[in-house]
């Protein structure tokens, strides 16, 4: 009760003051009546009672303050009146005010909307109940240099039975495509292979129906006859339909029951997926060698309670060399690796997030050191006003208190307006973004980011409110009065100011040497070859679903029909199908084997591609050594391959390989198949633009049996994608049920490629670009300062016959040893910190002389070019002038 | 020491008004007048003083305040002790006694 009626007193002291200074009034009133009266009936005069009556009462004033400090309301009332004084005071300068919001605001936005992505990227936990206790599983490899590969599924179910720590392992495979039929037109959608037990393992529920069970990841036809839907599939294809579950759809021509709905948020493992089938193995299959010898599951696992990541990935490890011990070849130098859910989704956005954080942490600092010099110019303006308040004997507490208050309303200010540029900012960011990248469809300004803000405002405001506030108290109230003495305050002004210039350049530095090093990065990067020539080619991916191309015969039959329509399109100069386009991240890769030799010390992992005959034409690949492949190289020819430079050079080194025969097996036996090497073309990156050409094979897709997705490349006389319609057209007219996955250009594939480091390149250099400028416009204002407050010095001295020059260089040199302290600073800071980047860059190491050299360069040149102005400018001055102004 | 100067010691001001309240709820003038009574003119309070000290009392739920009419119908403000009020002055007389006797042990000894 007490609480809440001290509570209630200190508001109405606070909301009710003029009631409460009423009341006090009429009680003192009442009190010296009765007083006066007692002195009457005591037999005074009524003057002398009332004299009486005053003396006892004491100081009427003194009371009134003492009664004001025991409400306890008093250090709020002081903070109203310093921030309603310090509106008032931002108020009458409205350049200076508009200014300091302004470049606080950019740094806030900027920290605004990469904090949204970096906490809805990295803080915010998985949407799974106990989200901590999910790990991803993987297989390391060190002859093969695997990390976190995709698991083979008998090692995944090795682990789920001996691994203690794990209560459940269930496992995906990246989602591939299919095409829904039976429900309006033919849709093409995402399908994503899961173990029965996998959502159960993740802790959801369906929304309607059920989920997938265990039993149901085995099926004894080899296909999945059940289906969990996601609620957009639900809802676009269903239109949301009630009795959804139970219902029959076909999926790639196979009848499939719809079990479940899943949650709206539910997306896993990324946005993509429209359907989730139970793998579909066969009971059988798990005897087989296949089941050990193809890696291609993802494993997920959910720890035990008060099991930790340590003890789990111990046990687990020790699992997978006993494993090895059990199967020797298949299991050869097979380890296991586990890592945190989490963790793992975020992979490769993590890193440059965090610089990008850490960016705009820098950039942040920059901004306060501009409103910090900003704030002291005033404060050194209002000098006197401030010595007169503590000759009037103002505390010195409360006059740094007035100018903390000063920048913390500034900062708030500043951080509202940084909010709504920082939601706007995010927007852009989530617009920008290459797909995938931040693995969250929109970049939320959610309660964190709101208390991200007002932190840093806080720490802001404090952070350039210090500066002022110390400087104000420390003056000598006699020495501010007194004109003489300006010269005396205006150095030590001056050294703070410095000191605030020199640490936004070199603040500056950092930061342009980062964004120069990624800039360096990506020239690089763009002026590689892919090893083909993208300009001018369309690339249609196309997918011959099984359940109507079930023979090797009828897909190749398709394709090379496809091919023959669509080279009959106007303006197609050359046509050709590949299985895996370059730079989209590889195919399938294998171990081989050479006839004669022995098997391999090494696992040897090569990549694997089937294309048409005219693919190496068509991309302009060059053929360095043999023949090309040709229609002859067909099933009932015998099997020939390509090998790209890249194999060669490290399997062939110093050898001939044309003529040599090979087969895709470690240890070949009476089933091997044997091929013959017939040419050597040259290397294509496969994964990404950054990535070294890797060792790969090529088979003519004839020889391969076919394979029911592949990309017909069309090399196109003009504008690539004016073909498509004519290419739709010639597929619709081989299979009129069959609509193209996808269409893009090389081009936009190669751009695809660089999308991630340009994104981050620009972003930073966005930055960057910010700093350097609020660090030139604070460099020019210190020395515009100075100009100004030496002008009488200048004005004597060139009265006295000093040269323009030499006065110039008196402010000009003052600048030099600015920015020389600065480029020592920044460039030192510069080693530390860009070491930190190393896993962006391309091409170019942390230290790279020349980014280092021409960064701190051109900032201290435009440093100095800065300077120089308000230098002339006083050099200029009229010195008769200035010395009468003084 | 002369009685008009005798100055209230600093801090026992508090505890001479909770003690004042424990007979009847008063107003201010009322009770510097039972302080000068009851000590017998020895105590000559400063009385402005009183008004904060009531102001902190209040703050801490020790007294509560309400506007009354006196016997010759004028408004005054009337202050009364609380229960944690009367259990406070308890306290802070124990307080008080303990901190006497120290002194005066400390004084006395030769």
């Amino acid at each position: 009760m007490s609480a809440w009626r001290g509570a209630w007193l200190r508001l109405r002291a606070l909301v009710g003051k003029a009631a409460v200074e009423g009341e006090l009034e009429e009680e003192i009133r009442f009190h010296l009546e009765r007083e006066t009266e007692r002195n009457l009936a005591l037999g005074m005069s009524p003057a002398e009672a009332r004299r009486r009556a005053r003396i006892a009462f004491g100081g009427v004033e003194d009371t009134r303050e003492a009664h004001r400090d025991a409400r306890g309301t008093r250090w709020l009332e002081d903070a109203l009146a310093d921030a309603r004084h310090a509106v008032r005071v931002l108020r009458r300068n409205p350049a200076l005010t508009a200014a300091a919001v302004l470049t606080l605001a950019l740094g806030i936005g900027a920290n605004t909307a990469i904090f949204s992505a970096v906490n809805a990227v990295i803080l915010k936990p998985l949407p799974f109940p106990r989200s901590d206790r999910l790990v991803a599983l993987g297989e390391d490899n060190a002859e093969r240099s695997w990390h976190m590969q995709t698991a083979a599924p008998a090692n995944m179910y090795d682990w789920r039975a001996q691994v203690a720590a794990f209560a459940d392992v269930a496992a995906y495979t990246y989602p591939r495509p299919a095409v829904l039929t039976g429900i309006g037109a033919p849709r093409p959608i995402q399908t994503t292979p899961v173990t029965g037990n996998f959502f159960t393992v993740l802790g959801v529920a369906a929304e309607r129906g059920r989920v997938l069970r265990d039993a149901e990841t085995w099926s004894p036809t080899g296909v999945a006859t059940v289906a969990v839907i996601s609620d957009r599939l639900w809802r676009d294809a269903f239109s949301g339909a009630a009795d959804v579950v139970g219902r029959s759809v076909r999926l790639d021509g196979r009848d499939v029951a719809i079990v479940g709905v899943m949650p709206a948020r539910f997306a896993f493992p990324d946005e993509q997926g429209d359907v989730w089938l139970p793998m579909g193995w066969k009971p059988d299959d798990r005897a087989l060698p296949s089941f050990r010898r193809a890696h291609y599951v993802r494993p997920i696992a959910r720890l035990r309670d008060r099991v930790t990541l340590d003890q789990a990935s111990a046990q687990l490890a020790a699992v997978a060399r006993r494993l090895q011990q059990v199967n020797p070849v298949l299991d050869r130098g097979m380890d296991a690796h586990l890592e945190s859910l989490h963790r793992f989704l975020v992979g490769d956005t993590r890193e440059p997030l965090l610089l990008l954080l850490g960016a705009v942490v820098v950039l942040l600092l920059i901004a306060c050191a501009n409103v910090g010099n900003l704030l002291l110019v005033q404060a050194a303006g209002r000098e006197r006003e401030a010595a007169l308040r503590l000759t009037l004997g103002a505390g010195r507490g409360r006059l740094v208190r007035q100018a903390f208050t000063e920048s913390l309303v500034l900062s708030l200010v500043g951080a509202a307006v940084g909010l709504a540029l920082g939601w706007w900012g995010t927007r852009v960011l989530g617009a920008l973004q290459p797909r995938g990248m931040l693995p969250v469809s929109d970049v939320p300004v959610s309660w964190p980011v709101v208390g991200y803000v007002l932190a840093v405002a806080l720490l802001c405001g404090l952070l350039f409110g210090t500066a002022p506030a110390l400087w104000s108290a420390r003056r000598a109230p006699v020495e501010a009065l007194k004109e003489e003495s300006r010269s005396n305050t205006s150095r030590r002004l001056r050294r703070w100011s410095d000191a605030l210039a020199v640490a936004e350049m070199a603040l500056a530095i950092l930061l342009t040497l980062g964004a120069g090093l990624l800039v360096r990065s990506y020239v690089l990067l763009e002026r590689t070859s892919p090893g083909f020539d993208p300009h001018g080619v369309l690339a249609v991916e196309l997918h011959a679903i099984e359940s109507r191309y079930d023979s090797d015969a009828k897909v190749l039959g398709f394709y090379r029909d496809v091919e023959a329509g669509v080279a009959a399109v106007p303006g197609a100069a050359s046509v050709a199908a590949v299985s895996v386009v370059p730079l989209t991240g590889g195919g399938w890769t294998s171990d081989f084997s050479v006839a004669g030799e022995p098997p391999p010390a090494q696992a040897r992992d090569v990549a694997h591609r089937e294309v048409t005959p005219g693919y190496f034409r068509l991309m302009r690949v060059p053929l360095l050594a043999g023949r090309d492949f040709t229609d002859a190289d067909d099933s009932s020819h015998p099997p020939v391959v390509l090998i790209n430079e890249a194999l060669r050079a490290r399997y062939f080194a110093g050898r001939d390989p044309i003529g040599m025969r090979i087969c895709f097996d470690a240890h070949p036996d009476s089933t091997s198949e044997w091929r013959t090497i017939v040419g050597v073309v040259g290397n294509e990156r496969a994964i990404s633009l950054a990535i070294e050409p890797m060792p790969e094979f090529f088979a003519p897709l004839a020889q391969e049996g076919g394979r029911a997705i592949m990309t017909i490349l069309v090399r196109t006389v003009g504008d690539p994608l004016a073909l498509l319609p004519g290419v739709r057209a010639a597929v619709s007219a081989v299979d009129p049920e069959l609509t193209p996955r996808s269409a893009t250009t090389l081009d936009d594939v190669r751009s695809a490629s660089l999308a991630q480091q340009r994104f981050i390149m620009i972003l930073l250099l966005a930055f960057a670009g910010t700093g350097f400028l609020l660090a030139v416009i604070g460099v020019y204002g210190v020395m515009a300062q100075l100009a100004r407050r030496r002008t009488r010095e200048m004005g004597i001295r060139i009265a006295l016959g000093a040269q323009a020059g030499a006065v110039q260089w008196l402010v000009v040199r003052h600048a030099l040893a600015l920015v020389g302290v600065a480029v020592a600073a920044g460039v030192a800071a510069g080693v530390a910190g860009t070491r930190l980047m190393g896993a962006l860059l391309y091409g170019v190491r942390p230290g790279d002389p020349l980014t280092f050299a021409i960064v701190p360069a051109a900032l201290a040149l435009t440093a100095l070019a800065a300077s120089w102005l308000p230098a002339r400018r006083v050099s200029r001055a009229d010195p008769a002038g200035t010395l009468r102004a003084e | 020491m002369s009685p008009t100067s005798a100055d209230v010691l600093r801090g026992t001001l508090d505890l001479l008004v909770l003690k004042t309240l424990t007979l009847e709820p008063m107003h201010g003038w009322g009770i510097s007048q039972r302080i000068e009574q009851l000590s017998k003119g020895a105590i000559a309070l400063n009385q402005g003083s009183l008004y904060p000290a009531l102001q902190r009392l209040e703050l801490k739920d020790w007294v509560r305040s309400e506007w009354r009419t006196t016997l010759n119908n004028r408004r005054a403000k009337y202050y009364a002790l609380t229960a944690a009020g009367r259990k406070a002055l308890g306290e802070e007389k124990a307080d008080w006694r303990r901190y006497v006797n120290l002194v005066a042990a400390i004084l006395e000894a030769s």
